[in-house]
């Protein structure tokens, strides 16, 4: 009894422990993304009354006549508009020239295209003059030094105004920001404690607990379809922070396995443990299939299972899915939170598109595009849920060969930055040697051998395996 | 850049900005709605007859929205959308002629009862898929329909009850005028469109829509199936069931009848929803007009084509059917395909012609 009540306790724990952590995370995004909302309106404000303050200053500037960046600036708009007419007027006169009969005509037009082009050098230094007063007097000086002096003082004292604003609002931010933080923290401590309470007390029942430095562990796996035996009695671990590689002949068991680990099939005995994001041992044998990838679990599926009305970026965001804190109610009325949350996540996959060299493709709809960079982006899309182990069922399926080596490449460049284990099953043999670490061979359900493709190549029962004994 | 171009640029963005916004469209739709209701107020001779047809189809319009939630995005086909329809206006009747509970009481009970019956199909829906789970929710809407009939207690049976526009409003008993009854409904509209195109750019929508292209892909990604199929039958009958009881306030001096709420009401908001377009707000818009609308302002109306249509109206089903079969084969993704390309269309030959009268008035671009 005390067993039970201390599972469903366990549980409920767990599950309060996630959001907290989900919350915790949203408030730091939170956090940044205000702040840069709040500069973003100060660096505005400023522009707008700088532009306000010269706006001011360019009456006295004129009678002064002195060269501001700002006059010069109004004379530039001046002498664009100016230009432009001209352009047009000379186009209209051309165009009379080509259908002008008589010689004179022609003449006459000709005369009129020099007119506009001394009109409007003409109306060019007029402007000039009207902007820049060639003989200003002392007086206009001295009042446009006075005048500037004043005018730079409020300009000053503005500017003053709205940083102080602005600071006080990212300060308050950040110290309510700050606060919940620390509450969350600490109730996120207060629920580790809580738990690792109850597992001391629930010792005697016999849990797994996998060493640090494993990720995956299959143990005595088999799954029987009615007769058949798809896999039989498999055990193996997956170290961190390799790839490890599963190959056998057609109809060896190795698609079954991969569905076994993500839940797609209910193994008929054997167990599978897996160390989640947070460090704990979880038997996956529990778990829900859409739960998994909460764990940190992602896989990719062989022939390219890509969103095709939504475009790449929006694609990557499915794959947010299980880390929106949003309701359907706050979609509904499309809340601040989902606004705030489609900024952090399109922020992400952003960053992952640019870090894979996709970014040409980010508002493009998967339907037309080559097959290689489809299977890119759904390598991108399982990085968009933070996984510790990335499952790929035959990356290189469909692929030639400058494909199948920019893949393999691109596997490499992923679990390198991205600090993640990378699980795959691939036919070709090439892919698999080039950057295995480990490769396990199985054939009808069973063990052959484990070790590094070296030892693999050279091993006996895996080439009788392939090619036939004898 | 400077102060004046500025200024003038920021009334310039402003403008843009609104009429660029998602939501702009759907207020114009709403105000050229109540444009008619003005038109007739103000004098202007609408008949009587394209009046109700312009608010019967906004009703249906409703009802498409929730349908192409289910069906557009969640992939799920559906042939019970009239039976809810028909329980919605029913629960209203009962509740008003029977209860005397106030609207505001009732449409809070219709929510919590489309929410239950939408729970019930979306379980069915977990197991069975494609065209035996369209058959099934045939099936229901057909029980419900069964149950209007025998069930005199709640329905007063196959006569029907009468209603005649009177509702409960803070426990008294008003009758409803029509002309006022139009106006909230084009503003009900207004609110489910801005609604609808919110959840179809959401997360969630996104969810339905991976849902759709592959369940188990889906799965992987952490959306629930579960969940989702749920989520999109309950808001589809919770609008069919809202638009249920619109359709009881407006529609004058008829009760509701059981031979209403049949299966050829749900195939016909079927055929607007895929004639227009099954995921676009627009879309649907457009086939609700032309498959309910042009039959109810045009088609059926007497002083029209000498009353031939009305005397044969099996002529308007079988134009019906041949915009279905156009539509199904040559634009599969509904009219607003086509309206898209033939916009872009003119746009490309609005500018090529704008160049051509320049070229013409100006003469050539000498650069």
């Amino acid at each position: 009894m005390v067993q039970i009540v201390n599972r469903i306790k366990t549980n409920i724990y767990d599950i309060l422990l996630k959001r907290q952590e989900a919350n915790l995370s949203y408030k730091k995004e939170y956090l940044v993304i205000k702040t840069e909302e709040v500069n973003e309106k100060r660096a505005k404000n400023i522009a707008k009354t700088e532009l306000l303050f010269n706006h001011k200053l360019a009456k006295y500037e004129t009678h002064a006549g002195i060269a501001s960046s700002y006059i010069n600036e109004l004379i530039r708009e001046k002498e664009e508009i100016i230009n432009k007419q001209a352009k047009l007027d000379t186009r209209v006169l051309k165009q009379k020239i080509k259908q002008a009969k008589s010689d004179d005509l022609v003449a006459n037009l000709n005369k009129k295209i020099a007119d506009v082009e001394v009109n409007r050098l003409k109306r060019i230094s007029d402007a000039k003059v009207k902007y820049l007063n060639p003989n200003p007097s002392e007086s206009d000086k001295a009042l446009y030094d006075n005048q500037r002096k004043e005018l730079e003082d409020l300009k000053q004292e503005r500017i003053k105004k709205i940083n102080l604003k602005a600071d006080l609002h990212i300060e308050k931010i950040n110290k309510q920001t700050q606060a919940s933080i620390e509450k969350l923290s600490a109730s996120i401590s207060s629920f580790k404690e809580k738990l690792i309470k109850l597992e001391e007390q629930m010792t005697d029942k016999n849990t797994v607990v996998l060493e640090k430095d494993l990720i995956l562990s299959l143990r005595n796996l088999s799954m029987h379809f009615g007769g058949l035996k798809a896999v039989d009695d498999l055990s193996f671990d997956v170290k961190k922070g390799e790839i490890f590689g599963l190959i056998g002949p057609n109809g060896a068991g190795k698609t079954t396995v991969f569905n076994c680990i993500t839940r797609f099939y209910k193994p008929t005995s054997g167990n599978i443990y897996f160390n989640n994001v947070n460090g704990k041992t979880v038997h996956l044998n529990e778990m829900k299939v859409h739960n998994v990838i909460k764990e940190g679990i992602v896989r990719t599926f062989q022939n390219v299972e890509l969103v095709w009305e939504l475009n790449i970026l929006d694609n990557l965001l499915v794959a947010a899915h299980s880390s929106y804190r949003s309701s359907f109610f706050h979609h509904l009325v499309h809340s601040r939170l989902t606004k705030r949350e489609e900024v952090i996540y399109t922020k992400k996959a952003m960053k992952i598109l640019n870090d894979l060299d996709l970014t040409p493709y980010t508002y493009a709809f998967p339907i037309g595009l080559p097959y290689g960079v489809l299977k890119k982006v759904e390598l991108a899309r399982t990085l968009m849920s933070n996984p510790k182990l990335i499952i790929l069922d035959e990356p290189a399926a469909g692929l030639n060969d400058t494909e199948t080596k920019e893949l393999s490449e691109f596997i490499k460049k992923i679990k390198d930055e991205y600090d993640v284990t990378i699980f795959l099953v691939e036919h070709d043999m090439g892919l698999v040697m080039s950057i295995c670490d480990t490769v396990c061979a199985i054939s009808f359900g069973k063990k052959l051998d484990i070790g590094t493709p070296k030892q693999i190549q050279s091993s006996k029962v895996v080439q009788e395996a392939y090619l036939g004994g004898e | 850049m400077t102060y004046e171009t500025k200024m003038k640029n920021t009334y310039k963005n402003k403008l843009k900005s609104m009429v660029k916004h998602p939501y702009f469209g759907f207020f114009v739709i709403t105000i050229i709605m109540l444009l008619v209701q003005v038109l007739r107020v103000a004098g202007v001779d609408v008949a009587n007859q394209t009046l109700r047809a312009f608010g019967k189809t906004m009703i249906y319009i409703i009802v498409g929205l929730g349908f192409s939630i289910l069906l557009g995005f969640g992939g799920l086909a559906s042939l019970g959308t009239a039976g809810f329809v028909g329980l919605g206006a029913y629960l209203l009747g009962y509740f008003t002629n029977n209860k005397g509970y106030s609207v505001f009481l009732i449409i809070l009970i219709t929510i919590v009862v489309a929410i239950i019956v939408g729970t019930v199909v979306g379980f069915i829906s977990l197991r069975i898929e494609g065209m035996y789970l369209a058959i099934i929710t045939l099936a229901i809407a057909e029980i419900i329909n069964e149950v209007f009939t025998n069930w005199t207690a709640f329905s007063n049976g196959i006569d029907g009850m009468i209603v005649n526009n009177r509702i409960v409003l803070f426990n008294k008993y008003i009758v409803l005028d029509p002309n006022v009854v139009f106006v909230a409904i084009s503003l009900a509209l207004l609110l489910m469109m801005i609604i609808t195109f919110n959840i179809m750019k959401s997360p969630t929508g996104r969810a339905l829509l991976a849902m759709r292209n592959s369940t188990s892909a889906a799965q992987a990604m952490g959306i629930s199936i579960f969940k989702y199929r749920l989520l999109a039958f309950i808001v589809s009958t919770v609008y069919a069931m809202l638009a249920g009881v619109l359709y009881l306030t407006y529609i004058p001096s008829t009760f509701p009848v059981p031979g209403d709420w049949t299966l050829n009401l749900s195939l016909l908001i079927l055929a607007a929803v895929i004639v227009g377009g099954s995921r676009s707000i627009y879309g649907i818009i457009m086939g609700t007009f032309l498959i309910f609308g042009f039959d109810l302002a045009v088609l059926s109306n007497r002083n029209n084509f000498g009353g031939y249509f009305v005397e044969h109206p099996e002529i308007s089903i079988m134009l019906n059917g041949v915009l279905i079969i156009l539509v199904i084969m040559f634009y599969r993704g509904g009219l607003i395909r086509l309206v898209n390309t033939v916009i872009a269309f003119i746009k490309r030959l609005f500018l090529k012609l704008k160049n051509k009268w320049k070229e013409y008035r100006y003469g050539p671009d000498s650069e």
